[in-house]
C-alpha cells in the first residue's frame, strides 16, 4: 500500500478542508481541536460571534461522537472505552464555515434519530427557540447522555438547516453523517 | 457555612461563591466532561446557601465565554433555583455579563431573562 500524503493534503485543500481526523475521540482531543480552531479564527480576524458559533458546532458535534458512536474500542476489563468517528472542518466556496462529523450507529437507532432530526430540520428559528427552551426545562430522554439539546443547539447555531444522512453498512450498522454550516455575518474586526 | 471555590480549567469555569459577602461568581468556559459531576457540588452549595439566606442582597455575577448544551441546562436549573428563592422573598440580582460583539452570550442571556419571573436579571456589556 502506498499513500501519497501530499496528494491527499492537496485533495483536502481543494475541497476547502482545513482539518480532518478519523479515529478514536477523547475529551482532551476535543478540547484541543476546538481551541486550535478558536485560535486560528481569531488570528484570521473572524468576528467574535462567528468564532463562538463555529466553536460551539465543533464541540457539540464531537460530543455527539463521544456519546453515541457505536464503534467502540475497549480494554479487556471493559472499564475504559473510546468511541470512533470522523471529523472534517473547513470553509466552502461561498465562504461558509462547515463542520462535518460521522460515526457508526446500530440500525435500530436510525428511525428514532431520523425522526428527531427531521422534526428539527423542518423548524424555523422561532420554532427552534421555543423547542429548545421547552426541552431545556424537561428531563432528558432515558437514552440521552447529556441534556438532550445537542441537535437543537446545532440547528440554532447554524445559518442554514443542518444536513444529515444515514447510510446502511450491513445488517447491524449504519453510518451517520451530520453537517452544519455557518456564514460569517459581518467582517467587522473586534 | 463555607465558601465554595473551584478553580477554572480549560473546559470548566471558575466558581467563587462567597457566603459572607453574598457575591456568587461564575467565570469562563463551561463544557466540562461530566456535567452532572461538575455541577453537583454547585447545586448542593446553592441549596444550603439559599436556605440560610435572610434579607441580605445576594448578587450573582456571570461572565461566561462559552457554554455547551449540558451546561445550558445546568444554568437554567441554577436560575430556576434562584427564581424560586426570589419568589419566596429573597433579594437576588443576577448580572449576566457579555463581551462587546458577542451576540451568542448576549442572546442566551436574553433567553434566560425571558424565562425567569422574580429575579432581577441584568444584561451588562463589559
Amino acid at each position: 500500500m502506498k499513500i501519497n500524503l501530499f496528494k491527499l493534503k492537496k485533495q483536502l485543500g481543494e475541497q476547502g478542508i482545513s482539518f480532518c481526523y478519523s479515529g478514536p475521540v477523547s475529551k482532551d482531543l476535543m478540547n484541543e481541536i476546538s481551541e486550535v480552531f478558536e485560535q486560528k479564527m481569531k488570528m484570521e480576524d473572524v468576528n467574535r460571534t462567528t468564532v463562538g458559533k463555529v466553536f460551539s458546532m465543533i464541540v457539540e458535534q464531537i460530543e455527539n461522537i463521544m456519546k453515541y458512536s457505536d464503534e467502540i474500542i475497549t480494554d479487556a476489563t471493559l472499564q475504559e472505552e473510546l468511541r470512533v468517528g470522523i471529523i472534517v472542518i473547513g470553509r466552502c466556496e461561498d465562504d461558509m464555515f462547515f463542520v462535518m462529523t460521522g460515526n457508526k450507529i446500530h440500525n435500530h437507532k436510525v428511525d428514532k434519530m431520523q425522526k428527531k432530526l427531521t422534526t428539527i430540520h423542518q423548524m424555523n428559528q422561532i420554532e427552534l427557540k421555543q423547542y429548545y427552551k421547552q426541552q431545556r426545562r424537561k428531563e432528558p430522554d432515558k437514552d440521552s447522555k447529556g441534556a438532550g439539546l445537542g441537535f437543537i443547539e446545532l440547528a440554532r447555531r447554524a445559518s442554514c438547516p443542518i444536513e444529515f444522512d444515514f447510510e446502511k453498512i450491513n445488517d447491524t450498522m449504519s453510518f451517520f453523517t451530520i453537517t452544519t454550516k455557518f456564514k460569517e455575518a459581518s467582517k467587522c474586526k473586534i | 457555612m463555607q465558601n465554595l471555590m473551584i478553580k477554572a480549567t480549560k473546559d470548566s469555569p471558575e466558581i467563587n461563591f462567597d457566603c459572607s459577602t453574598h457575591v456568587l461568581e461564575i467565570k469562563g468556559k463551561m463544557y466540562p466532561e461530566d456535567a452532572g459531576k461538575f455541577y453537583a457540588p454547585v447545586f448542593q452549595w446553592l441549596n444550603g446557601y439559599l436556605d440560610q439566606l435572610e434579607d441580605q442582597e445576594c448578587v450573582v455575577n456571570l461572565e461566561i465565554i462559552y457554554f455547551n448544551s449540558s451546561s445550558s441546562k445546568a444554568l437554567m436549573n441554577i436560575f430556576d433555583l434562584l427564581d424560586d428563592a426570589a419568589a419566596n422573598g429573597k433579594n437576588i440580582t443576577v448580572n449576566w455579563k457579555y463581551r462587546e460583539a458577542d451576540e451568542n452570550i448576549l442572546d442566551s442571556g436574553e433567553e434566560y431573562q425571558e424565562d425567569v419571573e422574580n429575579l432581577t436579571f441584568n444584561l451588562i456589556q463589559i
